[in-house]
């Protein structure tokens, strides 16, 4: 029943890529392409190669590209947002798997999951600076304001590593729930928020004090972030296959709305109204949109085999 | 329609998922392993799927057309366990567990050390455009690889301890594929590993390819008189081919000592290394045992496991004392 998959992966080929500003792009983790979606139709409209192992997908802070870190052929691949066409390929970054660029850009950091190592890379040029061990399994990273520290999940250890970027050292490193994944930085400078997915929460860490405060309950799997851009709101995936996505208020620290979302919502974007949000289905192949006034999925977009990160440019703020 | 059968797919992917790998998971505090639990279902769906095909095509063929007629199916039991244990991902999952670790830590141990092992992209940077072209060389240079690691196996005397057991059947049928000593299924898999490191790993996602080849190693080993013809018997390896791989009589000619065919996908290897051998009638399979033990060992799980063990530690020991200059 697979052979078709190939065929129409072929046939792809072929298919004109007709991206525009109104385009989506997905990353499709295991068929190692990424898929353009059409953001008004909300049809997939064409495909393109990435790379091997493509694991996340980040526009640039200026918008004026979206990379795609490839973990097993290490390299960066750069893609143009508006047309879809490939810009270049950054070859030997190691083992890239999340990325990151600190808020003064000077900084632009690629985690190794596989291989316990966070990467430090000049931002303005992606030459390596400096190396650091980070076992076990760094996943996701935050940063503070000041660019002077990025704090990263180590996922296998349930612990968060702080690396002094001036130094390029590590800091120090502080206990949290099973299985820490996603990061945030609240827009006052203050908490860390830590999706706890082996267990059902959001960790709240005053970074300065290195110490919990708070565990906001939100659903099994708590995954990811994405802020709505208000300010003061954010979101976070938790990714089960009969998932959901919960809407957290910074300033209260309480979970203030969910949706349902089917099939391990797992990476957001949103619209720049604010009106959606869109949100990769990890376990069903699929985008879901979610209506933000509706407050619930009004569509789902097939795409391919694990997405894993959508973006476009027409986004509302990051914070 | 193939939309409808992705949807199934999905659904059942997710189910199996969410109602046994993510609770366990989750329990035993394993939760970083979720996506890949999530992929390893589908690897058990895909692979019984590939079994499905291949029982549908080959059983058929095994029935209707076979090489040679078998009074009891008794024999093949023991390789349709083999079969299970492979293609349901015990087998596959249990040499990663075993393996992973120490290539992990040699790949951290490179990178730490500036050494970012060069991929066939890097030398063909064209390649990045055209996975399917990567795909098909990546293709050609792993069955040389297999070639020469399924020729050694048969040169070695250890390793042909081991890898005697896969043709010690002399009822073979498609099932016979997957019977392998899991020792052999563990070096098969360094062996594998230690080339990725030098020239990287295929793309992934030829879902479709992959399964088409894995078919065409069942297909080699039906017990059928089906060939592909006078060409194509030596463009692709068949039948008949593989039959003469698992004679039970070697040709008399020296240099096919330790056999003929060794090739898993294309005979161009055996042509151009000398080691092909091919001739109308399909001869019967097996190896001629040594001892009654060998012999009682050919049915069973088991005693070939003990056995293959055995049979090494005798090889590796009289090697030491029968040849002192190493
Ligand atoms: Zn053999
Ligand atoms: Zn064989």
């Amino acid at each position: 029943m697979k052979l078709p998959h190939l065929i129409g992966l072929l046939a792809s080929a072929f298919l004109s890529m007709s991206a525009h500003a109104e385009t989506a792009i997905v990353l499709n983790s295991v068929d190692e392409n990424i898929s353009f979606v059409d953001t008004k139709t909300y049809k997939e409209t064409g495909k393109a190669p990435a790379c091997k192992e493509p694991h996340h997908l980040m526009a640039t802070p200026d918008d004026s590209s979206v990379i795609v870190a490839c973990a097993i052929s290490n390299e960066l691949v750069f893609f143009d947002p508006k047309t879809g066409k490939e810009q270049k390929r950054i070859k030997n970054i190691s083992d890239p798997y999340q990325l990151g660029f600190s808020p003064d850009n000077k900084w632009f950091v690629a985690n190794s999951l596989r291989l316990d190592r966070v990467d430090l890379y000049k931002a303005a040029d992606f030459s390596l600076v400096a190396r650091v061990p980070a076992a076990k399994t760094p996943s996701h990273m935050a940063f503070d304001k000041a660019s002077q520290f990025v704090f990263i999940t180590l996922q296998d250890s349930n612990e968060i590593l702080a690396i002094d970027l001036k130094t390029q050292q590590p800091l120090w490193k502080l206990p949290v729930g099973p299985t820490p994944a996603g990061i945030h930085m609240t827009p006052d400078d203050k908490y860390l928020l830590v999706g706890i997915m082996g267990a059902d929460y959001v960790e709240v860490i005053d970074w300065r004090a290195r110490k919990t405060v708070k565990k906001i309950v939100t659903a099994k799997a708590a995954h990811n972030f994405l802020a709505r851009g208000d300010g003061r709101h954010v979101f976070v995936s938790n990714r089960t296959v009969n998932g959901s996505i919960s809407l957290v208020d910074m300033q209260t620290l309480t979970e203030v709305e969910k949706y349902d979302v089917p099939g391990g919502p797992d990476d957001m974007e949103i619209r720049a109204d604010g009106k959606e949000l869109w949100a990769t289905a990890r376990f069903g192949r699929k985008v879901q949109v979610i209506d933000l006034e509706q407050k619930k999925v009004s569509r789902s977009i097939p795409v391919g085999r694990s997405p894993h990160g959508v973006s476009f440019i027409n986004h509302a703020a990051r914070q | 329609m193939m939309q409808l059968l992705t949807d199934y797919f999905v659904a059942l992917q997710g189910w199996l998922f969410d109602t046994l790998v993510q609770p366990l998971l989750f329990a035993f505090g394993l939760a970083s392993y979720v996506e890949m639990g999530f992929d390893g279902v589908e690897f058990v769906l895909l692979g019984s799927i590939e079994l499905a095909i291949a029982y549908a095509l080959m059983r058929p063929l095994e029935a209707l057309w076979p090489a040679e007629q078998w009074k009891q199916r008794q024999a093949v039991r023991v390789d349709v366990l083999y079969t299970l244990l492979n293609r349901l991902g015990l087998v596959p999952l249990t040499v990663f567990a075993l393996l992973a670790p120490i290539f992990m830590e040699l790949e951290s141990w490179l990178r730490f050390n500036n050494i970012i092992p060069r991929q066939l992209e890097d030398w063909l940077p064209g390649l990045d455009y055209h996975p399917l072209v990567s795909f098909l060389i990546y293709l050609v240079i792993l069955d040389f690889a297999e070639y020469w690691r399924h020729r050694l196996s048969h040169t070695f005397g250890w390793w042909w301890a081991l890898h005697g057991i896969h043709h010690s059947q002399r009822q073979m049928s498609f099932w016979t594929d997957s019977r392998n000593h899991l020792v052999d299924d563990l070096i098969a898999g360094l062996w594998f590993a230690c080339l990725s490191l030098f020239i990287g790993v295929p793309p992934g996602h030829f879902i479709g390819l992959l399964i088409a080849l894995r078919l065409v190693e069942n297909l080699s080993h039906t017990n059928t008189r089906l060939t592909f013809g006078g060409i194509g018997d030596y463009l692709l390896v068949g039948p008949r081919y593989h039959r003469w791989h698992h004679a039970l009589e070697l040709p008399a000619d020296p240099r096919f000592r330790y056999g003929c065919n060794f090739a898993i996908l294309f005979p161009v290897w055996d042509i151009l290394f000398d080691t092909l051998y091919l001739k109308e009638y399909l001869p019967p399979t097996g190896i001629h045992e040594g001892s009654a033990e060998e012999v009682a060992a050919r049915d069973n799980f088991w005693a070939q496991q003990k056995l293959g063990l055995v049979l090494l530690w005798k090889a590796l020991s009289s090697r030491k004392k029968q040849s002192p200059s190493g």
